[in-house]
Protein backbone atom coordinates (compact mmCIF):
# COMPACT_ATOMS: atom_id res chain seq x y z
CA UNK A 1 0.00 0.00 0.00
CA UNK A 2 2.94 2.19 0.52
CA UNK A 3 5.79 2.29 -1.45
CA UNK A 4 8.79 4.23 -2.54
CA UNK A 5 10.65 4.55 -6.10
CA UNK A 6 14.28 5.94 -6.40
CA UNK A 7 13.98 7.66 -3.27
CA UNK A 8 16.76 10.22 -2.21
CA UNK A 9 16.99 12.76 0.88
CA UNK A 10 18.80 14.28 3.22
CA UNK A 11 19.53 17.04 4.88
CA UNK A 12 20.36 20.28 3.04
CA UNK A 13 23.53 19.54 0.48
CA UNK A 14 24.17 16.28 2.19
CA UNK A 15 22.38 13.16 0.69
CA UNK A 16 21.35 10.62 3.24
CA UNK A 17 19.38 8.12 1.23
CA UNK A 18 20.41 7.39 -2.17
CA UNK A 19 17.56 5.55 -4.51
CA UNK A 20 15.84 3.52 -2.07
CA UNK A 21 13.04 1.29 -3.35
CA UNK A 22 10.74 -0.49 -0.81
CA UNK A 23 7.53 -1.78 -0.66
CA UNK A 24 5.34 -1.83 2.82
CA UNK A 25 2.36 -4.00 2.29
CA UNK A 26 -0.84 -3.65 4.26
CA UNK A 27 -1.93 -5.02 6.88
CA UNK A 28 2.17 -6.55 7.62
CA UNK A 29 4.56 -5.03 9.57
CA UNK A 30 7.65 -4.25 8.09
CA UNK A 31 10.38 -3.96 9.73
CA UNK A 32 13.87 -1.50 9.01
CA UNK A 33 16.88 -2.83 10.51
CA UNK A 34 20.51 -1.44 10.28
CA UNK A 35 23.64 -0.12 12.48
CA UNK A 36 23.32 3.64 13.29
CA UNK A 37 23.28 6.10 10.40
CA UNK A 38 22.03 4.18 8.30
CA UNK A 39 19.51 6.52 7.15
CA UNK A 40 16.78 4.52 9.17
CA UNK A 41 15.27 7.66 11.12
CA UNK A 42 16.18 10.21 7.70
CA UNK A 43 13.67 7.72 5.87
CA UNK A 44 10.90 7.78 8.14
CA UNK A 45 11.15 11.93 8.43
CA UNK A 46 11.46 11.66 4.42
CA UNK A 47 7.98 9.44 4.56
CA UNK A 48 5.85 11.70 7.10
CA UNK A 49 7.16 14.75 4.99
CA UNK A 50 9.57 16.36 7.04
CA UNK A 51 12.16 16.16 5.10
CA UNK A 52 12.45 17.38 1.05
CA UNK A 53 13.18 14.03 -1.25
CA UNK A 54 13.70 13.07 -5.09
CA UNK A 55 11.99 10.18 -6.31
CA UNK A 56 8.99 9.16 -5.67
CA UNK A 57 6.54 8.10 -2.64
CA UNK A 58 2.93 5.92 -3.45
CA UNK A 59 0.29 5.40 -1.34
CA UNK A 60 -1.96 2.90 -2.92
CA UNK A 61 -0.43 3.10 -6.04
CA UNK A 62 -0.54 7.32 -6.24
CA UNK A 63 1.85 9.94 -5.43
CA UNK A 64 1.49 11.42 -1.75
CA UNK A 65 0.97 14.90 -1.87
CA UNK A 66 1.14 17.34 1.66
CA UNK A 67 2.67 18.36 4.53
CA UNK A 68 3.29 16.21 7.35
CA UNK A 69 0.14 17.05 9.01
CA UNK A 70 -2.06 16.37 6.01
CA UNK A 71 -0.01 13.15 5.61
CA UNK A 72 -1.30 12.22 9.05
CA UNK A 73 -4.50 13.08 8.43
CA UNK A 74 -4.65 10.92 5.70
CA UNK A 75 -3.54 8.66 7.93
CA UNK A 76 0.49 8.07 7.85
CA UNK A 77 1.06 8.59 11.52
CA UNK A 78 4.30 8.60 12.96
CA UNK A 79 5.58 7.99 16.54
CA UNK A 80 8.64 9.86 16.80
CA UNK A 81 11.61 8.35 18.40
CA UNK A 82 12.73 8.73 21.67
CA UNK A 83 9.67 8.37 23.49
CA UNK A 84 8.77 11.98 22.18
CA UNK A 85 5.55 13.26 24.57
CA UNK A 86 4.11 15.89 25.98
CA UNK A 87 5.73 16.32 29.35
CA UNK A 88 3.79 19.51 30.83
CA UNK A 89 0.26 17.65 30.24
CA UNK A 90 -1.55 14.69 31.46
CA UNK A 91 -1.32 11.05 29.61
CA UNK A 92 -5.05 11.48 28.69
CA UNK A 93 -4.56 15.14 27.31
CA UNK A 94 -1.56 13.61 25.48
CA UNK A 95 -3.90 11.26 23.80
CA UNK A 96 -6.44 13.33 23.08
CA UNK A 97 -3.99 15.18 20.90
CA UNK A 98 -3.52 11.93 18.75
CA UNK A 99 -7.30 12.47 17.96
CA UNK A 100 -6.83 15.36 16.42
CA UNK A 101 -8.02 14.49 12.76
CA UNK A 102 -11.38 15.93 12.30
CA UNK A 103 -12.03 12.00 11.54
CA UNK A 104 -11.16 11.07 15.43
CA UNK A 105 -13.39 13.89 17.37
CA UNK A 106 -16.21 12.14 16.74
CA UNK A 107 -16.12 9.09 19.24
CA UNK A 108 -13.39 10.32 21.29
CA UNK A 109 -14.11 9.02 24.47
CA UNK A 110 -14.67 5.40 22.52
CA UNK A 111 -11.50 6.06 21.26
CA UNK A 112 -9.79 6.67 24.70
CA UNK A 113 -11.44 3.79 26.64
CA UNK A 114 -10.09 1.26 23.34
CA UNK A 115 -6.57 2.97 24.20
CA UNK A 116 -6.76 2.03 27.97
CA UNK A 117 -7.95 -1.49 27.19
CA UNK A 118 -4.60 -1.36 25.23
CA UNK A 119 -2.44 -0.02 27.61
CA UNK A 120 -4.49 -0.52 31.12
CA UNK A 121 -1.57 0.91 33.13
CA UNK A 122 -2.10 4.37 31.21
CA UNK A 123 -5.55 4.35 32.66
CA UNK A 124 -4.10 4.18 36.10
CA UNK A 125 -1.90 7.00 35.15
CA UNK A 126 -4.59 9.28 33.06
CA UNK A 127 -4.08 12.16 35.10
CA UNK A 128 -0.16 12.12 35.56
CA UNK A 129 1.82 13.97 33.84
CA UNK A 130 3.54 12.67 30.86
CA UNK A 131 6.63 13.88 31.70
CA UNK A 132 6.89 11.97 35.40
CA UNK A 133 6.36 8.60 33.74
CA UNK A 134 9.05 5.96 33.28
CA UNK A 135 10.52 5.39 29.87
CA UNK A 136 8.25 2.06 29.17
CA UNK A 137 4.92 4.26 29.84
CA UNK A 138 6.36 6.82 27.88
CA UNK A 139 6.65 4.72 25.01
CA UNK A 140 3.09 3.85 25.43
CA UNK A 141 1.81 6.68 25.92
CA UNK A 142 3.56 7.98 22.27
CA UNK A 143 2.26 4.87 21.07
CA UNK A 144 -1.61 5.69 21.67
CA UNK A 145 -1.24 8.90 20.93
CA UNK A 146 -0.52 7.76 17.54
CA UNK A 147 -3.12 5.04 17.38
CA UNK A 148 -5.54 8.17 18.42
CA UNK A 149 -4.95 9.23 14.79
CA UNK A 150 -6.65 5.97 13.89
CA UNK A 151 -3.63 5.52 11.49
CA UNK A 152 -3.59 3.08 8.01
CA UNK A 153 -0.22 3.04 8.63
CA UNK A 154 1.94 3.50 11.73
CA UNK A 155 5.63 4.30 11.41
CA UNK A 156 7.67 3.64 15.07
CA UNK A 157 11.12 4.85 15.22
CA UNK A 158 12.76 3.01 17.33
CA UNK A 159 11.15 2.26 20.37
CA UNK A 160 13.29 -0.12 21.84
CA UNK A 161 15.76 3.28 22.66
CA UNK A 162 17.21 3.64 25.99
CA UNK A 163 14.71 1.05 27.33
CA UNK A 164 15.62 -1.99 30.03
CA UNK A 165 15.48 -5.14 28.22
CA UNK A 166 12.59 -6.34 29.97
CA UNK A 167 9.93 -3.49 28.83
CA UNK A 168 11.23 -3.71 25.43
CA UNK A 169 9.79 -7.24 25.30
CA UNK A 170 6.76 -5.47 26.83
CA UNK A 171 6.59 -2.85 24.45
CA UNK A 172 7.40 -5.49 21.28
CA UNK A 173 4.49 -7.38 23.17
CA UNK A 174 1.87 -4.86 22.65
CA UNK A 175 3.34 -4.03 18.82
CA UNK A 176 2.77 -7.52 18.20
CA UNK A 177 -1.15 -7.30 19.59
CA UNK A 178 -1.23 -4.02 17.60
CA UNK A 179 -0.17 -6.27 14.09
CA UNK A 180 -3.06 -9.02 15.50
CA UNK A 181 -5.09 -6.43 15.31
CA UNK A 182 -4.59 -5.99 11.55
CA UNK A 183 -2.97 -2.08 11.81
CA UNK A 184 -0.45 -1.69 8.68
CA UNK A 185 3.29 -1.10 10.70
CA UNK A 186 6.75 0.23 9.77
CA UNK A 187 9.39 -0.68 12.58
CA UNK A 188 12.44 1.48 12.63
CA UNK A 189 14.74 -0.68 15.07
CA UNK A 190 18.10 -1.35 15.70
CA UNK A 191 17.96 -4.48 17.55
CA UNK A 192 17.79 -7.03 15.04
CA UNK A 193 16.21 -10.15 17.51
CA UNK A 194 13.38 -8.08 18.65
CA UNK A 195 12.67 -6.79 15.65
CA UNK A 196 12.68 -9.94 13.35
CA UNK A 197 10.40 -11.58 16.36
CA UNK A 198 7.50 -9.43 15.28
CA UNK A 199 8.19 -9.10 11.27
CA UNK A 200 6.96 -10.16 7.93
CA UNK A 201 9.13 -7.98 6.38
CA UNK A 202 12.81 -7.12 7.03
CA UNK A 203 14.54 -4.49 5.36
CA UNK A 204 18.34 -3.90 5.96
CA UNK A 205 20.01 -0.30 5.38
CA UNK A 206 23.37 0.77 5.41
CA UNK A 207 25.27 3.74 4.59
CA UNK A 208 21.49 5.14 2.95
CA UNK A 209 20.80 2.10 0.81
CA UNK A 210 19.19 -0.77 0.91
CA UNK A 211 21.06 -4.14 0.96
CA UNK A 212 18.10 -6.76 2.08
CA UNK A 213 15.10 -7.30 1.44
CA UNK A 214 13.34 -10.47 2.93
CA UNK A 215 10.85 -12.04 4.60
CA UNK A 216 11.31 -12.05 8.37
CA UNK A 217 10.40 -16.06 8.43
CA UNK A 218 13.21 -18.33 7.59
CA UNK A 219 15.31 -15.56 7.50
CA UNK A 220 19.02 -16.52 7.76
CA UNK A 221 20.06 -14.35 11.03
CA UNK A 222 23.85 -14.97 10.64
CA UNK A 223 23.76 -13.50 6.78
CA UNK A 224 21.89 -11.07 8.37
CA UNK A 225 24.18 -9.90 10.85
CA UNK A 226 27.49 -10.41 8.06
CA UNK A 227 25.85 -7.44 6.30
CA UNK A 228 24.42 -5.54 9.26
CA UNK A 229 28.31 -5.31 10.42
CA UNK A 230 29.86 -5.72 7.15
CA UNK A 231 31.99 -8.49 7.68
CA UNK A 232 34.06 -9.65 4.89
CA UNK A 233 32.50 -12.34 2.46
CA UNK A 234 29.40 -11.21 3.22
CA UNK A 235 26.93 -11.15 -0.29
CA UNK A 236 25.33 -8.12 -0.72
CA UNK A 237 21.73 -8.43 -2.48
CA UNK A 238 18.16 -7.98 -2.85
CA UNK A 239 16.57 -11.58 -1.85
CA UNK A 240 13.18 -11.03 -3.40
CA UNK B 1 1.48 18.83 44.15
CA UNK B 2 -1.67 19.26 45.75
CA UNK B 3 -3.09 20.71 42.52
CA UNK B 4 -2.67 17.46 40.86
CA UNK B 5 -3.24 14.93 43.07
CA UNK B 6 -6.65 16.58 44.24
CA UNK B 7 -7.77 16.15 39.89
CA UNK B 8 -6.49 12.50 39.79
CA UNK B 9 -8.34 11.47 43.07
CA UNK B 10 -11.72 13.17 42.43
CA UNK B 11 -11.83 12.82 38.35
CA UNK B 12 -15.54 12.45 36.76
CA UNK B 13 -17.40 13.75 39.98
CA UNK B 14 -15.10 16.68 39.70
CA UNK B 15 -15.97 18.10 36.40
CA UNK B 16 -19.85 19.29 37.63
CA UNK B 17 -18.41 20.97 40.96
CA UNK B 18 -15.82 22.18 39.14
CA UNK B 19 -18.20 24.02 36.91
CA UNK B 20 -20.41 25.30 39.65
CA UNK B 21 -17.09 26.34 41.68
CA UNK B 22 -15.82 28.04 38.00
CA UNK B 23 -19.21 29.76 38.05
CA UNK B 24 -19.02 31.30 41.53
CA UNK B 25 -15.44 32.54 41.03
CA UNK B 26 -16.87 34.42 38.26
CA UNK B 27 -19.85 35.82 40.07
CA UNK B 28 -17.00 36.89 42.89
CA UNK B 29 -14.57 38.14 40.31
CA UNK B 30 -17.65 40.46 38.50
CA UNK B 31 -18.89 41.30 42.26
CA UNK B 32 -15.22 43.17 43.35
CA UNK B 33 -15.29 44.38 39.57
CA UNK B 34 -18.40 46.48 40.35
CA UNK B 35 -17.24 46.85 43.44
CA UNK B 36 -16.15 50.66 42.53
CA UNK B 37 -19.06 51.53 41.01
CA UNK B 38 -21.24 50.54 43.90
CA UNK B 39 -18.83 52.16 46.55
CA UNK B 40 -18.83 55.35 44.54
CA UNK B 41 -15.24 55.54 43.66
CA UNK B 42 -14.15 59.00 42.73
CA UNK B 43 -13.66 60.07 39.31
CA UNK B 44 -9.90 59.54 39.80
CA UNK B 45 -9.62 56.65 40.55
CA UNK B 46 -11.95 55.24 38.03
CA UNK B 47 -10.04 57.15 35.56
CA UNK B 48 -6.98 54.89 36.68
CA UNK B 49 -9.19 51.88 36.62
CA UNK B 50 -10.07 52.24 33.26
CA UNK B 51 -6.91 52.46 32.09
CA UNK B 52 -5.46 49.33 34.82
CA UNK B 53 -8.26 47.64 32.41
CA UNK B 54 -6.99 48.72 29.14
CA UNK B 55 -3.86 47.75 30.14
CA UNK B 56 -5.46 44.13 31.45
CA UNK B 57 -7.08 43.66 28.00
CA UNK B 58 -3.45 44.32 26.66
CA UNK B 59 -2.19 41.42 28.36
CA UNK B 60 -4.31 39.47 27.47
CA UNK B 61 -3.81 39.22 23.96
CA UNK B 62 -0.30 39.26 25.15
CA UNK B 63 -0.37 36.41 27.06
CA UNK B 64 -2.46 34.13 24.62
CA UNK B 65 0.28 34.90 22.31
CA UNK B 66 2.76 33.96 24.53
CA UNK B 67 0.82 31.26 26.47
CA UNK B 68 -0.67 29.39 23.52
CA UNK B 69 0.95 30.61 20.31
CA UNK B 70 4.71 29.89 22.32
CA UNK B 71 5.79 33.57 21.26
CA UNK B 72 7.35 36.49 23.28
CA UNK B 73 5.72 39.91 21.50
CA UNK B 74 7.99 42.74 22.15
CA UNK B 75 5.80 44.46 19.28
CA UNK B 76 2.15 44.98 20.66
CA UNK B 77 2.17 48.71 21.07
CA UNK B 78 2.12 48.22 17.23
CA UNK B 79 -1.55 46.41 17.09
CA UNK B 80 -2.36 48.67 20.08
CA UNK B 81 -1.57 52.00 18.00
CA UNK B 82 -2.97 50.25 14.51
CA UNK B 83 -6.50 49.83 16.60
CA UNK B 84 -6.21 53.23 17.79
CA UNK B 85 -5.86 54.81 14.65
CA UNK B 86 -7.94 52.55 12.35
CA UNK B 87 -10.89 53.15 14.89
CA UNK B 88 -10.62 56.91 15.73
CA UNK B 89 -10.28 57.42 11.17
CA UNK B 90 -13.10 55.41 11.27
CA UNK B 91 -15.33 57.66 13.06
CA UNK B 92 -13.63 60.45 12.71
CA UNK B 93 -13.75 60.97 8.78
CA UNK B 94 -16.23 58.47 7.45
CA UNK B 95 -18.34 58.94 10.38
CA UNK B 96 -18.62 55.25 11.10
CA UNK B 97 -20.50 54.63 14.45
CA UNK B 98 -18.11 54.61 17.19
CA UNK B 99 -19.16 51.18 18.84
CA UNK B 100 -18.81 49.33 15.09
CA UNK B 101 -15.35 51.53 14.75
CA UNK B 102 -14.01 50.02 17.60
CA UNK B 103 -14.41 46.26 16.71
CA UNK B 104 -13.39 47.54 13.04
CA UNK B 105 -9.96 48.80 14.36
CA UNK B 106 -9.35 45.62 15.95
CA UNK B 107 -9.73 44.20 12.40
CA UNK B 108 -7.73 46.24 10.77
CA UNK B 109 -5.51 45.54 13.41
CA UNK B 110 -5.70 41.90 12.78
CA UNK B 111 -5.31 42.78 8.37
CA UNK B 112 -1.89 44.68 9.42
CA UNK B 113 -0.65 42.02 11.63
CA UNK B 114 -0.85 39.44 8.50
CA UNK B 115 2.84 41.52 7.40
CA UNK B 116 4.03 39.61 10.70
CA UNK B 117 3.14 35.96 8.80
CA UNK B 118 6.74 35.74 7.68
CA UNK B 119 8.17 35.87 10.99
CA UNK B 120 6.14 33.00 12.10
CA UNK B 121 8.46 30.72 10.82
CA UNK B 122 11.24 32.40 12.95
CA UNK B 123 11.58 30.72 16.84
CA UNK B 124 12.36 32.68 20.25
CA UNK B 125 14.75 35.60 20.09
CA UNK B 126 14.42 36.08 16.45
CA UNK B 127 10.64 36.66 16.27
CA UNK B 128 10.71 38.60 19.32
CA UNK B 129 13.30 41.20 17.45
CA UNK B 130 11.73 41.19 14.06
CA UNK B 131 8.00 41.80 16.21
CA UNK B 132 10.03 44.52 17.46
CA UNK B 133 11.30 46.08 14.35
CA UNK B 134 8.04 46.11 12.84
CA UNK B 135 6.62 47.97 15.83
CA UNK B 136 8.58 51.06 14.75
CA UNK B 137 7.47 51.01 10.96
CA UNK B 138 3.85 51.83 12.41
CA UNK B 139 4.89 55.01 14.46
CA UNK B 140 6.90 56.58 11.42
CA UNK B 141 3.80 55.51 9.16
CA UNK B 142 1.72 57.61 11.82
CA UNK B 143 3.97 60.25 11.85
CA UNK B 144 4.96 60.64 7.88
CA UNK B 145 1.26 60.17 6.43
CA UNK B 146 0.41 63.60 8.05
CA UNK B 147 -2.62 63.40 5.17
CA UNK B 148 -4.76 60.69 6.67
CA UNK B 149 -3.21 60.87 10.68
CA UNK B 150 -2.39 64.19 11.31
CA UNK B 151 1.29 63.52 11.92
CA UNK B 152 2.84 64.06 14.77
CA UNK B 153 0.68 67.31 15.95
CA UNK B 154 -1.84 64.27 16.40
CA UNK B 155 -5.64 63.47 15.80
CA UNK B 156 -8.21 64.69 17.78
CA UNK B 157 -11.62 65.73 16.13
CA UNK B 158 -13.05 62.22 16.55
CA UNK B 159 -16.22 61.20 18.56
CA UNK B 160 -15.93 59.80 21.89
CA UNK B 161 -18.11 56.44 22.84
CA UNK B 162 -21.90 57.68 22.77
CA UNK B 163 -25.07 57.18 25.02
CA UNK B 164 -26.79 53.79 24.57
CA UNK B 165 -30.05 53.30 25.89
CA UNK B 166 -29.57 56.45 28.19
CA UNK B 167 -26.41 55.12 29.81
CA UNK B 168 -23.82 57.66 28.96
CA UNK B 169 -20.52 55.73 28.37
CA UNK B 170 -18.58 58.57 27.72
CA UNK B 171 -18.82 59.00 31.54
CA UNK B 172 -16.09 57.45 33.83
CA UNK B 173 -18.66 54.78 34.99
CA UNK B 174 -19.70 54.12 31.61
CA UNK B 175 -16.32 53.63 29.92
CA UNK B 176 -15.41 51.51 32.96
CA UNK B 177 -18.44 49.14 32.16
CA UNK B 178 -17.81 49.21 28.35
CA UNK B 179 -14.06 48.56 29.17
CA UNK B 180 -14.68 45.98 31.94
CA UNK B 181 -17.13 43.93 29.17
CA UNK B 182 -14.80 43.38 26.93
CA UNK B 183 -11.61 42.11 29.13
CA UNK B 184 -14.68 39.72 30.29
CA UNK B 185 -15.64 38.61 26.69
CA UNK B 186 -12.15 37.98 25.66
CA UNK B 187 -11.14 36.28 28.75
CA UNK B 188 -13.90 33.89 28.08
CA UNK B 189 -12.85 32.98 24.73
CA UNK B 190 -9.53 32.72 25.61
CA UNK B 191 -10.58 29.90 28.48
CA UNK B 192 -12.67 28.33 25.97
CA UNK B 193 -9.84 28.22 23.48
CA UNK B 194 -7.73 27.05 26.00
CA UNK B 195 -10.11 24.52 26.80
CA UNK B 196 -10.86 23.37 23.30
CA UNK B 197 -8.96 20.54 20.89
CA UNK B 198 -7.18 23.62 19.63
CA UNK B 199 -5.78 24.45 22.81
CA UNK B 200 -4.30 21.26 23.82
CA UNK B 201 -2.70 21.45 20.06
CA UNK B 202 -1.57 24.87 20.69
CA UNK B 203 0.25 23.74 24.55
CA UNK B 204 1.58 21.14 22.85
CA UNK B 205 3.35 22.89 20.32
CA UNK B 206 5.16 25.04 22.52
CA UNK B 207 6.61 21.53 23.63
CA UNK B 208 7.69 19.93 20.26
CA UNK B 209 6.10 21.36 16.79
CA UNK B 210 7.56 18.06 14.94
CA UNK B 211 5.71 15.88 17.32
CA UNK B 212 2.10 17.21 16.46
CA UNK B 213 2.80 17.48 13.18
CA UNK B 214 2.59 13.78 12.93
CA UNK B 215 -0.30 13.73 14.02
CA UNK B 216 -2.26 15.87 11.73
CA UNK B 217 -1.74 19.48 13.45
CA UNK B 218 -1.43 22.16 11.10
CA UNK B 219 0.80 24.22 13.59
CA UNK B 220 1.79 26.85 11.10
CA UNK B 221 -2.22 28.02 10.58
CA UNK B 222 -2.70 27.66 14.38
CA UNK B 223 -0.11 29.99 15.40
CA UNK B 224 -0.94 32.23 12.92
CA UNK B 225 -4.69 32.54 14.44
CA UNK B 226 -3.13 33.01 17.31
CA UNK B 227 -1.41 36.29 16.03
CA UNK B 228 -4.60 37.17 14.29
CA UNK B 229 -6.50 36.80 17.31
CA UNK B 230 -3.98 38.73 19.61
CA UNK B 231 -3.67 41.55 17.42
CA UNK B 232 -7.18 41.88 16.96
CA UNK B 233 -7.50 41.87 21.68
CA UNK B 234 -4.87 44.14 21.32
CA UNK B 235 -6.51 45.90 18.45
CA UNK B 236 -10.06 46.54 20.20
CA UNK B 237 -8.14 47.70 23.45
CA UNK B 238 -6.29 50.44 21.51
CA UNK B 239 -9.41 51.57 19.87
CA UNK B 240 -11.72 51.96 23.16
CA UNK B 241 -8.55 53.68 24.73
CA UNK B 242 -8.36 56.33 21.77
CA UNK B 243 -11.87 56.94 22.07
CA UNK B 244 -11.38 57.19 26.07
CA UNK B 245 -8.86 59.77 25.77
CA UNK B 246 -9.75 61.74 22.75
CA UNK B 247 -6.41 62.26 21.61
CA UNK B 248 -3.77 60.72 19.45
CA UNK B 249 -0.68 61.22 18.46
CA UNK B 250 2.01 58.82 16.81
CA UNK B 251 4.37 58.88 19.83
CA UNK B 252 1.71 57.86 22.96
CA UNK B 253 -0.21 55.06 20.64
CA UNK B 254 2.95 53.74 18.92
CA UNK B 255 4.88 54.21 22.51
CA UNK B 256 6.88 51.40 23.82
CA UNK B 257 5.15 51.52 27.05
CA UNK B 258 2.23 49.41 25.16
CA UNK B 259 5.13 47.01 24.43
CA UNK B 260 6.21 46.26 27.60
CA UNK B 261 3.50 47.32 29.89
CA UNK B 262 1.72 44.25 29.29
CA UNK B 263 4.61 42.09 29.39
CA UNK B 264 5.79 43.27 32.49
CA UNK B 265 1.72 42.95 34.13
CA UNK B 266 1.06 39.56 32.38
CA UNK B 267 4.64 37.98 33.62
CA UNK B 268 3.90 39.63 37.10
CA UNK B 269 0.63 38.22 37.17
CA UNK B 270 1.13 34.40 35.55
CA UNK B 271 1.16 34.54 31.91
CA UNK B 272 0.03 30.59 31.83
CA UNK B 273 -3.08 31.64 33.35
CA UNK B 274 -6.44 33.34 32.08
CA UNK B 275 -6.78 35.70 35.20
CA UNK B 276 -2.98 36.29 35.98
CA UNK B 277 -2.71 38.70 33.12
CA UNK B 278 -5.72 40.53 34.24
CA UNK B 279 -5.24 41.11 37.64
CA UNK B 280 -1.19 41.20 37.11
CA UNK B 281 -1.83 44.75 35.17
CA UNK B 282 -4.44 45.93 37.49
CA UNK B 283 -2.05 45.37 40.92
CA UNK B 284 0.84 46.80 38.58
CA UNK B 285 -0.78 49.91 37.04
CA UNK B 286 -2.33 50.76 40.25
CA UNK B 287 1.02 50.35 42.12
CA UNK B 288 2.75 52.35 39.67
CA UNK B 289 0.07 55.35 39.29
CA UNK B 290 -0.45 55.25 43.18
CA UNK B 291 2.70 54.09 45.03
CA UNK B 292 5.79 54.26 43.01
CA UNK B 293 4.58 58.00 41.64
CA UNK B 294 4.09 59.12 44.75
CA UNK B 295 7.51 57.64 46.05
CA UNK B 296 9.74 58.86 43.17
CA UNK B 297 7.42 61.50 40.77
CA UNK B 298 9.90 61.11 37.68
CA UNK B 299 11.47 57.68 36.66
CA UNK B 300 9.00 55.80 38.86
CA UNK B 301 8.84 53.28 36.18
CA UNK B 302 12.03 51.70 37.65
CA UNK B 303 10.04 50.06 41.08
CA UNK B 304 8.44 48.31 38.40
CA UNK B 305 11.45 46.49 37.13
CA UNK B 306 12.28 45.81 40.81
CA UNK B 307 8.56 44.09 41.59
CA UNK B 308 9.03 42.35 38.80
CA UNK B 309 12.38 40.84 39.57
CA UNK B 310 11.06 40.05 43.25
CA UNK B 311 8.30 38.05 41.75
CA UNK B 312 10.27 36.54 39.21
CA UNK B 313 13.05 35.28 41.70
CA UNK B 314 10.50 34.42 44.56
CA UNK B 315 7.11 33.12 42.26
CA UNK B 316 8.06 32.06 38.68
CA UNK B 317 4.30 31.97 38.04
CA UNK B 318 3.20 34.87 38.79
CA UNK B 319 0.22 36.27 41.31
CA UNK B 320 -1.52 33.09 39.73
CA UNK B 321 0.96 30.56 40.80
CA UNK B 322 0.77 32.35 44.14
CA UNK B 323 -2.59 31.77 44.66
CA UNK B 324 -3.33 28.34 43.23
CA UNK B 325 -0.28 27.33 45.65
CA UNK B 326 -1.58 29.19 49.28
CA UNK B 327 -5.29 28.94 47.74
CA UNK B 328 -5.34 25.18 46.21
CA UNK B 329 -8.96 24.60 46.71
CA UNK B 330 -10.24 28.17 46.01
CA UNK B 331 -8.01 28.76 42.63
CA UNK B 332 -10.43 26.76 40.20
CA UNK B 333 -9.12 25.71 36.87
CA UNK B 334 -8.31 29.22 35.35
CA UNK B 335 -5.68 30.04 38.00
CA UNK B 336 -4.31 26.53 38.77
CA UNK B 337 -3.61 25.48 35.45
CA UNK B 338 -0.32 27.60 35.11
CA UNK B 339 1.12 25.67 38.59
CA UNK B 340 0.26 22.25 37.32
CA UNK B 341 2.18 23.13 34.41
CA UNK B 342 5.32 23.37 36.35
CA UNK B 343 4.52 20.60 38.74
Amino acid sequence: MLETRNLSSGYGAITVLWDVNLTFRAGALTAIVGPNGAGKTTLLRTLTGLLPFSGEILMDGAPLKGKTWDLAVQGLVMVPEGRLVFRDMSVEENLCLGAYPERCRGDLSANLERMYAFFPRLKERRHQLAGSLSGGEAQMVAMGRGLMAKPRILLIDEPSLGLAPVIVNEVFDIIRRLKGEGTTIVLIEQNTRVALSVADDVHLMRSGKVILSEKAEGLDLDRLHDLYFAREGAKEGAGR
Amino acid sequence: MPVTSNASAQAAPAAASQRGRGALIGAGLLALALLPLVAGASPYMLGLLISALILAGLALSWALLGNLGGMVSFGHAAFFGVGAYGSALLAGKLGVPVLLAIPLGGLIATVFSLAMLPALRLSGPYFALAILAYAQIFRILATELDWLTGGAAGLQRYPGLPTVLGFNLADRAGSYVLVLACVVVFALVYMALRRSHVGTALRAIADSEDATRVVGVNATVLKTWMLLLSAFIAGVFGALNAHIIGFLEPDYAFSGIWSVMPIIAAVFGGYRSVLGPIFGAVVIYLFDQVIAKSLIPVGHQILLGIVLAIMVLLAPNGLSGLVARFLPRLAGRGLSNAEKGHA
